[in-house]
């Protein structure tokens, strides 16, 4: 993979963290998704987890996404489906199993995410989901997909212990973590086996970072915390996506004219 | 809770089904390791013990872990003193504030730890009792634990069989409309039984799409009722936590995204009637064997069973690589 790909996957997670820290701006759980066509390289749908606002405990980031796709589309089935087979998805944290396999359903092409889940992830934490063989493609078919962790790694397990050091009144049996320090030094090890195979590693990240998978550490790029970018706020982040979007529906209304 | 031979139910307890119809599905994978998890212990000297006991007694109830399958004494290698599980740390965690009840209680100790990691559960066969003990701590043996499991299910036939009809003939009328996936899923509030949400698989719709799944259909419908609810100030009373404690009827056994969407929903209960042996995440012996409602990594469980009787022979075969 060429050092340009290598930043533009980099950039894009960007995007999803920005809004993961919009979402907690707002009050919900910091965990945001980008969708971008791989053709064009353009955002094509955006989602932010929205369990509490919503009532709905399977609102997450990315089905919020395809909400947004699946409008485009209305009636159009074969439409959507390919147009999902295009997509790269970035997501900050792991798909949970359920967005995991309807990921899978839907064919996206491949996803990249920051931290691993380690309650519910279903691309290689608790399941992996993506290389199973029995969640298959809408159309009954059997593939693996690849999804692969570890961009903005350390920030998107950041935006999640600002988040925990809150509550959650809505559950039941809130329990108070108001007491719990808020660490900002230590980082679990990732085991990128779980994940990937070292041959995939390196086509991903370069044979130079081998040694990275090896030692279970963050690639250098990701190593020391980029604060400016978690601390910040992004009101203007959602205008600016929709704003991209909508310009490559124009381009998409172009060709379709041509 | 009724004592086994009250249970106005039909149990077999060997094959794990209820009334001949309902099917206990359980995944069986690795019952022979234990969730471990740290307990208090004093060591203590024997004549101390008499006080402990009583301690033990007033708030074992209290212990969010039940603690009946250890037996709370052994003897210290020396034979010189007693070693005694007095809670679970999740009855309480902090040390200063365990030894603060101890004190009140007036308990004499030589010694206390949270070092000792004991079994969740009492293993399911009589042979691992010895072995886990040996290895972790004594245990006694009161049977298969799934036996009181079973038999503490509440269990309404009458009521089950009649959701299930009701999603069987709906399936087939489905089926003869032309719905390539005729898979019907109804969700029942456990607080007002009348909020009965009953949905369709829509991926073959004109306006539907690939995960129109009906489950994940009826979650939204559920948390698109209680927004309502609440934005009108409807005294209605329905639950008000994501779908906390419903009773889950579905024709065919769920995927892998359905199964886990249950899971996120707090259900308390899946029936399902046709299994799905190639995309299912629900039997041990389907797809993957994933069990999604009893996973001890996953934070939720659901009961789940499947309905063995011919009853509903009216539902259409699926082509096995449909995700349900």
């Amino acid at each position: 993979m060429t050092w340009e790909t290598i930043m533009t996957h980099k950039e894009h997670m960007a995007t999803a963290v920005k809004l993961a820290k919009y979402a907690l701006d707002k009050g919900e759980t910091p965990v945001a998704c980008i969708f971008v066509d791989k053709i064009t390289n353009q955002i094509v749908a955006y989602g932010m987890n929205d369990t509490n606002n919503s009532l709905n405990g399977i609102a997450h980031a990315e089905f919020m996404a395809i909400e947004q796709i699946k409008l485009r589309f209305s009636n159009d089935h074969k439409g959507f489906a390919e147009f999902c087979s295009n997509c790269i998805v970035y997501v900050t944290v792991e798909p949970c199993i359920m967005c995991a396999s309807a990921l899978k359903q839907l064919r996206i092409h491949k996803i990249y995410y920051g931290c691993g889940n380690d309650r519910f992830g279903g691309n290689g934490t608790v399941l992996s989901i993506n290389n199973n063989m029995s969640t298959l493609g809408y159309d009954g078919s059997i593939f693996q997909q690849k999804s692969i962790p570890g961009l903005y790694r350390r920030e998107a397990i950041m935006l999640l212990r600002y988040f925990y050091v809150k509550e959650n009144k809505r559950s039941p049996n809130p329990r108070a973590k108001l007491d719990r320090n808020l660490d900002t030094k230590n980082f679990p090890n990732i085991n990128w086996s779980q994940y990937m195979d070292r041959k995939l590693f390196g086509q991903e990240f370069g044979l130079n970072n081998l040694r990275n998978y090896d030692s279970m550490t963050d690639l250098e790029d990701y190593k020391s915390i980029d604060w400016d970018l978690i601390d910040s706020h992004y009101d203007s982040i959602v205008r600016d996506i929709k704003k991209e979007i909508k310009q490559f529906k124009q381009k998409e209304n172009k060709k379709l004219k041509i | 809770m009724v004592k086994k031979i009250h249970n106005p139910l039909k149990i077999d307890y060997k094959n794990c089904i209820i009334e001949d119809k309902l099917l206990q599905v359980k995944n069986f994978e690795n019952n022979d390791i234990p969730d471990l998890i740290p307990v208090w212990t004093l060591q203590i000297n024997p004549r101390d013990s008499k006080k402990i006991i009583e301690l033990i007694r007033s708030l074992q109830d209290k212990d969010p872990i039940s603690l009946q399958h250890l037996k709370r004494i052994q003897k210290t290698k020396d034979n010189k003193f007693l070693c005694v599980v007095i809670f679970s740390k999740e009855y309480m965690e902090d040390k200063d504030q365990v030894i603060t009840l101890l004190q009140k209680n007036d308990i004499k100790y030589n010694s206390i730890s949270d070092n000792v990691l004991v079994p969740r559960f009492a293993p399911m066969i009589k042979e691992l009792v010895h072995q886990w003990g040996k290895k972790y701590w004594p245990l006694t043996w009161n049977g298969n634990p799934n036996d009181q499991i079973l038999n503490d299910y509440v269990i309404n036939m009458d009521s089950i069989k009649n959701m299930l009809q009701k999603i069987a003939n709906l399936s087939e009328r489905e089926y003869t409309n032309g719905n390539k996936f005729p898979i019907v899923t109804a969700f029942v509030d456990p607080i007002n039984n009348n909020v009965k949400i009953v949905t369709t698989d829509k991926r073959s719709c004109k306006d539907g799409f690939a995960l129109d799944h009906s489950i994940m259909l009826a979650i939204k419908k559920v948390s698109t009722l209680q927004k309502m609810f609440k934005e009108n100030k409807d005294p209605i009373n329905m639950t008000s936590y994501l779908c906390l404690n419903y009773d889950v009827y579905t024709t065919h056994e769920p995927c892998s995204m359905c199964a886990m969407a249950l899971v996120h929903s707090r259900v308390k209960r899946c029936i399902f009637i046709k299994p799905m042996s190639m995309t299912g995440a629900l039997r041990s012996d389907s797809g993957d064997g994933y069990s999604l409602h009893d996973t001890k990594v996953l934070n939720s469980k659901y009961e789940v069973f499947q309905w063995l009787g011919d009853e509903y022979a009216n539902i259409p075969e699926l082509d096995p690589n449909v995700c349900c």
